[in-house]
């Protein structure tokens, strides 16, 4: 009897004894854990969105994007002709419609200025672009935005000035157009990316009396990356309140773009052939029902200053 | 009989010794690839380390979005396609130094740390070596050593692959006092 009492109360030290071991060393265990958090809590950096787009344009509507610190970029903007023209015209490829030359810079990644000329009305712009708030990953700014202010000159001669009687450019300023967006994107996740730019426009010399010289609009566009390099993007242009009686159609792109190393290429189909903003958003000709669409390609090279 | 409480004196300690942390939020971490075509470099000044110099052990935390280069691109491109940060936003080691220096003595000691090196979603057991200088309560730790971007899943494309290094040379640089 006595002896059954001495192993069971021996049996109980023991226990007590690997109980209480294991208590002390549990928070030994924890410690690597504890250790790792104490790492983590000092996170203070705050940590912006990047590369919402990939380009500085989507197909023809500036895209949210701004040029990193002292980057300089070139790009060279191609529409070619109306692919109802038909195996005859190699689907418009044969007809070289519209191209625009860029050149645009940014010192600081904010602000970034740049030039270019377009062959449609022989226009030359210089614009600003500004980003004015950055999306941040966790709570804070839900969104990125920048501004973009253009002025646009055009170094067309008039065709119908001995017709007329008068230059219908008499004065320097009738041959000037603006442009100011503001721009509004939302990088959702890594593949997608939404933007919203509602533009006004501003004509110094209309063609017609009856042609307004303030234009309102909303440009929209969308990215789905697929891959690491490659993405497709939409783009539309809703025009509000008229300013015309002549007949014009939204803008439409769809297309497809890479990245690789410095150039970013992007081919699409749209039914602008006008490449600057007082062209393409509220005077597009021909629209996508009547298959008034044209094959085009931006290309950017980037360069690191 | 006195086995109990030798274990119970020797917990504690352990626990005592536990208190020693030393760390550091300001470590840095660079890393280098050089190509006959493009050399590629990039600093971290906000790498937070420690070390307890009771267990020997070694831990750092690297935050990837903290890499800046001087080419905006290419801190653009590491993010997007290489690190792919938005997937794996940190890198850690988590090591042991090998050879149990007396951090009470001034002095300057080759060591290695061997342990789990994460990156890019890839972990790996590795041995690296460094110099650990003790002076006054102070520890420095410098250590430079190389990666093999395979090694970690990180793939590069064939159009860029003379501009990017296959083994990318990193070294690290972290001053650490003692957690208060």
């Amino acid at each position: 009897m006595g002896k059954c009492r001495c192993t069971q109360q021996l049996n109980l030290i023991v226990q007590m004894k690997y109980l209480f071991l294991f208590l002390f060393s549990v928070p030994l265990i924890a410690r690597s854990q504890d250790e790792m958090s104490l790492l983590g809590s000092s996170d203070t950096t705050k940590d912006y969105v990047t590369a919402t787009f990939k380009g500085s344009h989507i197909i023809n509507f500036q895209s949210v994007e701004v040029l990193g610190k002292r980057s300089l970029e070139f790009m060279i903007q191609h529409r070619f002709g109306d692919i109802n023209g038909g195996a005859n015209s190699l689907f418009g490829l044969d007809d070289g419609a519209s191209i625009r030359f860029g050149l645009s810079y940014s010192n600081n990644g904010r602000l970034e200025f740049g030039i270019g000329r377009t062959n449609i009305d022989k226009l030359v712009d210089g614009y600003l672009k500004y980003k004015l708030l950055r999306q941040t990953m966790q709570h804070g700014m839900p969104v990125s935005v920048t501004l973009f202010g253009s002025t646009y000159y055009t170094l067309m001669k008039d065709p119908n000035k001995e017709a007329n009687g008068f230059d219908k450019y008499h004065y320097a300023s009738d041959r000037l157009a603006y442009t100011l967006q503001a721009i509004v994107a939302r990088k959702f996740s890594d593949k997608l990316s939404l933007q919203l730019s509602p533009t006004y426009i501003h004509y110094n010399l209309v063609d017609r009396i009856t042609d307004k010289n303030n234009v309102w609009a909303l440009g929209s566009a969308f990215r789905y990356k697929f891959t690491n390099r490659m993405a497709v993007t939409v783009e539309y242009g809703w025009k509000y309140k008229s300013y015309t009686e002549s007949k014009y159609y939204n803008t439409l792109g769809i297309g497809w773009e890479i990245e690789t190393g410095g150039h970013v290429f992007q081919m699409f189909i749209t039914n602008s052939t006008g490449i600057a903003d007082p062209q393409f958003i509220p005077h597009t000709s021909t629209s996508w029902k009547d298959g008034g669409i044209r094959l085009g390609f931006n290309i950017s090279r980037l360069f690191n200053l | 009989m006195k086995t109990p409480v030798l274990t119970f004196i020797l917990i504690i300690l352990a626990h005592i010794a536990s208190a020693q942390v030393f760390f550091t939020k300001n470590a840095k971490v660079s890393f280098f690839s050089e190509t006959p075509v493009q050399n590629i470099e990039a600093n971290n000044n906000t790498v937070s380390s420690l070390i307890n110099t009771a267990s020997d052990s070694v831990l750092v935390k690297i935050k990837n979005t903290a890499f800046t280069f001087k080419n905006a691109l290419m801190q653009d491109h590491f993010n997007e396609n290489y690190m792919e940060s938005s997937k794996y936003p940190v890198s850690i080691f988590r090591g042991k130094i090998n050879q149990k220096p007396d951090y009470s003595k001034n002095g300057s000691y080759h060591v290695t740390a061997t342990g789990r090196m994460f990156i890019h979603g890839v972990e790996k057991m590795v041995t690296i070596a460094g110099t650990l200088n003790i002076k006054d309560n102070e520890l420095n730790l410098t250590s430079e050593f190389t990666i093999k971007l395979a090694d970690y899943n990180i793939s590069i494309p064939k159009l860029v692959f003379n501009k990017i290094a296959e083994e990318v040379k990193v070294s690290f640089n972290g001053s650490y006092s003692k957690k208060t």
